[in-house]
């Protein structure tokens, strides 16, 4: 019973990383309807950066990660202008090829830069276990999950309370009215982009310091987990991509558990193979018509 | 207040606007009537730079607009109902008003103009937090003009308001667009109901596949025995 209450511990705390790059999934997907296949890359940057400002700068913990976020929102956001930006008008099969692309340069360039030998990320967090009752948890899981979960509060009263984030759920409505009530689309687009890319960057921080290293196709595999919890909760909706990360972490860490390890990618592409043949839109998707 | 001058606008290779020229004058109902797929639509949403003219200038208090981008219209006082209500479904009726007031900063007229569309549409106060995608047609229509109306604009484009919708409703329409002109609002009104909107503008084109086949005073062109037989059914 210990065992699996601390599994269930682990799961949400992998989870809340899929859970923190999905958003930036789907936060795209919300107002440009592009698959960011480069995403990935960028929670790979944003672990680069914490690296080599936790190695040179020597800085405590929360620095690393605010230098790490603003430098993967700077990148997120020069992507999308110089990558993305363009194609706005082209058709959408373009632009996502272009992610695709992005994704590739983005891994050979960290290739080029750092090598593909796996740099040992500093320990940012000191890890010891902490003693719950009877349970056993180390403190990176707890910082993990306590992390995501605080940035995940302070998005959603972003999106729900404030003047930019309404206006970000103006421009992924409807565009046209969203220019009419004079809001500046390509600055909110702008503004996406350097949330996700920030909380991709934590993720790609949390995902270094748990698995101690950072390498250039560390973003391959979380990243498309992500996008699969994106999809799974139903891309383009905030609460879907949460909840879609904590799916893939728990079901993720529970087969590796009791199951299977080397099964464990399987069932999760499988479960999602699954939820969309039942519910295309995903679990919290809704099939949506419009009035005229 | 507004002088389009000369323009021409495509979709792609379809010149669907061609050489068109009028002007609204300040403190006045002007109305653009003609069939479907005449150009109106596409006249408001070339105004509003949502569409880029091929050819010829628009000029809003004198200043033209070719440089402009289309999220600083508001700015200069325009506000635009789009056809097709266009609110933000996901969005409360709230949010939705708020949204239109998205430019200003003034927090107490901000307060004190939501309750005069509250006024004006006392059943969008009774949705106040319902998402806007689960009203009625009409009380969307409702929510557009509300919406428009938080920018306080000098002048107003109205796309079709009375489309869809049932008559007691058009009726309660037409009578707030006159209530909003009596506050010393211009309007710019395209509608397919050409009766009703010759009743209250004070003057009128004709709009016929891309071009202005006939303009005058509303009165006298509701009058006229040829705009009668093509437009208001005889």
């Amino acid at each position: 019973m210990i065992l699996f209450l601390q599994q269930i511990i682990n799961g949400l705390s992998v989870g809340s990383i899929y859970a923190l790059i999905a958003l930036g999934y789907t936060m795209v997907y919300g107002i440009i309807k592009l698959i960011n296949f480069a995403h990935g890359e960028i929670m790979m940057a944003g672990a680069y950066f914490a690296f080599l400002v936790g190695v040179h700068l020597g800085l405590p913990f929360f620095a690393v990660l605010i230098i790490s976020m603003i430098g993967a929102a700077v990148l997120g956001v020069f992507i999308e202008f110089i990558a993305y930006k363009p194609l706005r008008k082209a058709p959408r099969i373009s632009a996502l090829i272009t992610a695709i692309g992005v994704s590739f340069f983005l891994q050979n360039l960290a290739l080029v830069i750092f090598k593909a030998e796996p740099k040992i990320m500093p320990n940012l967090i000191v890890k010891r276990p902490v003693n719950i009752g009877s349970l056993q948890i180390g403190t990176v899981t707890l910082a993990t999950l306590a992390l995501s979960i605080g940035f995940m509060i302070i998005l959603d009263v972003f999106v729900k309370r404030t003047k930019p984030g309404k206006a970000m759920r103006a421009v992924s409505e409807d565009k046209d009215a969203a220019l009419l009530m004079g809001i500046n689309v390509n600055r909110t687009i702008s503004i996406t982009f350097a949330i996700g890319s920030a909380l991709g960057a934590v993720a790609g921080v949390l995902f270094g310091v748990m698995y101690t290293q950072v390498y250039p196709t560390m973003g391959v595999m979380p990243g498309l987990k992500a996008f699969v919890a994106a999809v799974l909760g139903g891309i383009g909706l905030i609460p879907g991509a949460v909840l879609g990360g904590f799916v893939i972490g728990m079901v993720e860490t529970i087969t590796k558990a009791y199951l299977s390890s080397q099964w464990s990618d399987a069932i999760v592409f499988g479960l999602l193979i699954i939820v969309l043949l039942i519910k295309p839109t995903g679990i919290l998707g809704k099939n949506e018509k419009e009035k005229v | 207040m507004l002088k389009v001058e000369n323009i021409d606008v495509y979709y792609d290779k379809i010149h669907a606007i061609k050489d068109v020229s009028f002007n609204v004058k300040k403190g006045e109902v002007v109305t653009l009537i003609g069939a479907n797929g005449a150009g109106k639509t596409t006249i408001l949403k070339t105004i509003s730079k949502l569409m880029e003219p091929s050819h010829g200038v628009i000029l809003f208090e004198d200043q033209p607009l070719n440089k402009m981008q289309p999220h600083q219209m508001i700015y200069l006082g325009m506000a635009h109902v789009p056809e097709g209500r266009r609110v933000f479904a996901k969005m409360s009726v709230h949010e939705n008003l708020q949204m239109g007031a998205y430019i200003r900063k003034d927090k107490a007229g901000i307060e004190s103009d939501l309750e005069k569309v509250f006024n004006y549409f006392p059943r969008l106060k009774e949705r106040i937090n319902q998402p806007a995608g689960t009203l009625s047609g009409g009380e969307q229509q409702m929510l557009a003009i509300g919406r428009a109306l938080m920018s306080k604009p000098k002048l107003m484009l109205m796309d079709e308001p009375s489309m869809g919708l049932a008559p007691i409703l058009v009726q309660e329409i037409f009578n707030i667009i006159d209530t909003i002109k009596e506050s010393g609002t211009t309007i710019l009104l395209v509608e397919q109901n050409a009766n009703q909107a010759l009743q209250i503008a004070d003057r009128a084109y004709v709009l016929e596949t891309g071009k202005i086949i006939n303009s005058g005073d509303a009165k006298e062109l509701l009058a006229d025995d040829t705009i009668r037989q093509a437009y208001l059914g005889g």
